[in-house]
């Protein structure tokens, strides 16, 4: 723990004294940011390999869900808070995306667009009453609204409007090109990541991060707890809705399914793998989820199943997530390759 | 010198125990003043009630005339009253830098920290904490002496008119006591108001001119530190709990 | 009329079930401050124990055996989860939650996704008011009364009841006096799991059980516990039966489309109103 902290102070430091080129600069040098460049590279690269849309399909989930699980990683591992709904972002936007697409012809930006701030204003709505209360209010009233949401979305009486279990179908894809697709997703994910990694090295995520280590200190300095909860919520909740609107276009179609309490743990359990407050660690996570389950995809439930064991044994041994330590450990192998 | 703040009536209660008992006082601006008493006295909890921690039964806070009786915290640091915890709080996993720019994006810090910018004047305050040299660390791996240093660098990030330092010599040795007591003089040579609690008398007796005596949530007396060593009440109080008194 | 016979009826089983399933939820957050979000599991595999074995050793085994066997998964989960990461409330939150999703799919891996029933253990039905009920109904409401009844004697009366209440009012003071608040917690939790599990042998037979319903539970109980604020098991009781009706009255008189609404209208409008919680005393800060 304190070493960890410790290596991030460091960070902070070389930042602060060279400037944010040279900062650039710097971390490419390092074996964290080498790592990161090789997989970005990886990632741009493999569309040469294949163009089967199938293949091509499982990265595509897996950047979507990387977004997913990192706007749940931003919000519990900068300010502390831990959402169990972060499936009606998700849902809300993905339905609002899919309505704009389908019934009112907007271009799939700006139906993606709408869809994520009308799931930021679910946020508010939660928001504001549950974080009134210190403790984990919000992580349960998430949950319980989400569950309410799959009932409500999935109620004959509302099918009218709501379009009952089918939801709605046919939307058209962001492209035909699968491999256009693809990198549009891959801009998404790089993009999502990048501010989200920027916000939280901001003074505003110095406050995120005071609230989640002392939030009565961070009050006692003069930060309005409300308010900056509020503000992370709501960050959190638009990326979870960038993320629902790109997953419904990719299936080319949502229904109720995915206000259920699996998607809020899928956020979870990929966000715990990687290692929670590391934003990256999502995507590793989310890649190595997705790839598992294409080993179970006969069984969807035995995955299921299986992660939340190893849920359950990473949060119970290994609170900073597994993937990442892993890949601390790679470094060593990697100095022995160079010979140093 | 106006009246900075007054306290008036002041009654918190939990079930059926009194914590503080229709307490009156009122501090002048740029006062140094003491509040003591034996250990469960209440002073703790009057600056719980004054900072907003926790909402008095009845009676009022004003501060520079306005009543902030049972207003949020934030609101309160907000209006130029900072405080400083008997146990040491810090924000663990950030830099001591972070740990102060907190306070210092605070909407008051803000207003001061503009012209700087928030790193510029969080490490000025580092340095007049005495702790600049170590600006990268995370608070986790401080020895005491420099976490009650953070605290009183933490309360400064927002720009206080009154600072209520509780307990701050609690667990340091002599000489990290002498530093700390240096710290609080030039502060209050700057123009800060500072309002301080001791359960140990020798502390503070050599430290500030006016003493508040307090026990079990009743005002006892107000005066120079030699007239409140006089005070029987006091003196009962204090020996009754087989304190050191010197 | 003959709707408000059974709309009183419906209110008040639905109120003592929720009722047993809210303080045992109450109770381990007024102790340990954890919300625990497992809590549903102890109602569903209750249910489902019992519905697996009541074919090979009879209905009366099978209820002895699930409640056993919840008692001890209580204790387990306290021991072997919770109590580890106590330093930790974002970890037990994690952890609960994923123990909850473990028993929904062991569930759905080694049973199956689709709604059973369980037999009744009486038969027959009972007229009130010229309605007809089922007299499983009866049962329900006569054995939940009885447990919370017993449960309230056991919290004020015997001596775990007494530490689960000293700690709960003061855990510092509490441990001072010499009690272990480790072991407070494990009964407690213990204790939370038996009243869900009875939730369960009572219920089921009159309804049906279904892998997804740990959440419902879990939602339903964690609306009562903030409706009659969190650690006041009056609030608790008191709050199933306002729910209970709510929801009873919502389903006859305007749609059943709309009662499942009814928690979170309940979460939303007592957390803006009176965050408290209407039994409540513990201060916001």
């Amino acid at each position: 723990m304190s070493a960890k902290s410790l290596s991030k102070g460091k960070g902070r430091v070389k930042k602060k004294l060279s400037g944010s080129k040279s900062y650039l600069l710097n971390w490419s040098k390092t074996f964290r940011g080498r790592l990161t460049i090789i997989c970005l590279i990886g990632l741009c690269l493999i569309p040469l390999l294949t163009q089967n849309r199938y293949y091509l399909g499982i990265f595509i989930t897996a950047m979507i869900f990387s977004i997913f699980a990192a706007s749940w990683d931003f919000l519990a591992g900068f300010t502390g808070q831990v959402s169990f709904g972060q499936a009606i972002f998700f849902g809300i936007s993905g339905y609002i995306t899919s309505y704009f697409i389908r019934y009112l012809y907007l271009p799939w930006w700006a139906s993606l667009l709408i869809g994520s701030l009308v799931g930021v204003a679910f946020g508010l709505l939660i928001g504001i009453p549950a974080l009134r209360l210190k403790g984990p209010y919000l992580g349960l009233a998430t949950m319980v609204l989400g569950l309410i949401m799959f009932y409500t979305f999935l109620n004959v009486k509302f099918e009218p409007w709501l379009g009952g279990s089918e939801g709605i179908s046919k939307i058209p894809q962001i492209s035909r090109n699968a491999v256009e697709t693809y990198y549009i997703h891959l801009i998404f994910m790089i993009t999502s990541f990048l501010i989200l990694i920027w916000i939280g090295k901001s003074k505003m995520g110095t406050v995120f991060k005071s609230i989640r280590d002392d939030d009565i200190g961070a009050e006692a300095s003069g930060i309005n707890l409300t308010k900056y909860k509020l503000i992370a919520f709501m960050i959190s909740a638009f990326f979870a809705g960038i993320a629902g609107g790109l997953f419904a276009m990719h299936n080319r179609g949502v229904n109720p399914g995915v206000f259920q309490p699996l998607y809020s743990f899928y956020a979870i359990v990929m966000a715990s793998l990687g290692g929670i407050a590391t934003i990256s660690g999502s995507a590793l996570g989310s890649y190595f989820f997705w790839f598992a389950a294409e080993l179970f995809s006969e069984w969807p439930d035995v995955s299921v199943f299986i992660f939340a064991i190893i849920l359950i044994l990473v949060i119970r041994f290994a609170e900073h997530g597994i993937l990442k330590p892993v890949l601390e450990r790679l470094k060593d192998i990697w100095d022995l390759v160079l010979g140093k | 010198m106006g009246v900075i703040l007054e306290v008036k009536n002041l009654t918190k209660k939990y079930g059926g125990l009194t914590a503080v008992n229709d307490f009156s006082f009122e501090i002048k601006r740029g006062e140094f003043i003491g509040l003591i008493g034996p250990n469960g006295a209440g002073k703790t909890t009057v600056f719980n009630l004054i900072s907003g921690f926790q909402r008095p039964n009845s009676g009022t806070i004003r501060f520079d005339g306005k009543d902030i009786t049972g207003m949020a915290p934030y609101k309160i640091v907000n209006l130029g009253v900072a405080r400083t915890f008997q146990l040491v709080r810090s924000f663990k996993l950030l830099t001591l830098l972070d740990n102060i720019s907190v306070s210092c994006l605070s909407s008051r810090g803000k207003k001061v920290a503009k012209g700087h910018g928030v790193d510029e004047y969080a490490s000025t305050i580092l340095a007049s904490v005495g702790l600049v040299d170590k600006a990268r660390i995370p608070p986790i791996i401080l020895p005491h002496g420099d976490l009650r240093k953070l605290q009183i660098g933490k309360a400064l990030g927002t720009n206080p008119q009154l600072l209520l330092l509780d307990e701050p010599f609690s667990g340091l040795s002599h000489e990290e006591q002498d530093v700390i007591t240096d710290l609080i003089i030039k502060l209050h040579d700057d123009g800060v108001t500072v309002f301080m609690t001791g359960h140990v008398l020798r502390e503070l007796m050599h430290l500030v001119p006016r003493v508040i005596a307090m026990h079990q949530g009743k005002f006892i007396m107000d005066g120079t530190p030699q007239e409140v060593a006089k005070n029987k009440i006091v003196l009962e109080a204090y020996l009754g709990k087989g304190e050191v008194f010197a | 009329m003959v709707p408000i016979a059974e709309v009183i009826i419906f209110g008040t089983i639905e109120a003592s079930v929720y009722g047993l399933l809210a303080l045992g939820f109450s109770l381990v957050y007024g102790v340990g401050g954890i919300l625990n979000l497992s809590h549903g599991l102890f109602y569903l595999l209750t249910g489902y124990i019992i519905f697996w074995t009541y074919t090979t050793i009879g209905i009366v085994w099978a209820v002895i055996l699930a409640l056993i066997i919840i008692i001890i998964v209580g204790g387990l989960s306290y021991l072997l989860l919770i109590k580890p990461l106590q330093e930790n409330h974002v970890a037990i939150l994690i952890i609960t939650f994923s123990l909850g999703f473990f028993v929904e799919q062991f569930i759905k891996v080694f049973g199956d996704a689709i709604p059973h029933t369980v037999p009744s253990f009486v038969g027959g039905a009972i007229t009130i008011l010229g309605v007809p009920f089922p007299s499983q109904f009866f049962v329900i409401l006569i054995g939940s009364f009885i447990v919370i009844a017993i449960t309230g004697l056991f919290i004020s009366k015997s001596k775990i009841g007494k530490s689960i209440r000293a700690i709960s009012q003061d855990r510092e003071a509490a441990m001072l006096m010499g009690i272990n608040a480790d072991r407070t917690l494990m009964y407690t939790v213990m204790i939370s799991a038996a009243l869900a599990g009875i939730a369960a042998v009572l219920y089921v037979p009159a309804s049906s059980i279904a892998p997804h319903m740990g959440w419902d539970v879990l939602s339903n109980s964690f609306a009562i516990v903030i409706f009659g604020g969190l650690g006041s098991l009056k609030g608790s009781v008191v709050g199933a039966f306002i729910l209970g009706y709510t929801r009873s009255f919502v389903n006859y008189f305007i749609d059943p489309a709309f009662s499942a609404l009814v928690p979170i209208v309940v979460i939303i409008l007592v957390l803006l109103i009176r965050p408290r919680g209407i039994f409540g005393k513990k201060e916001v800060y």
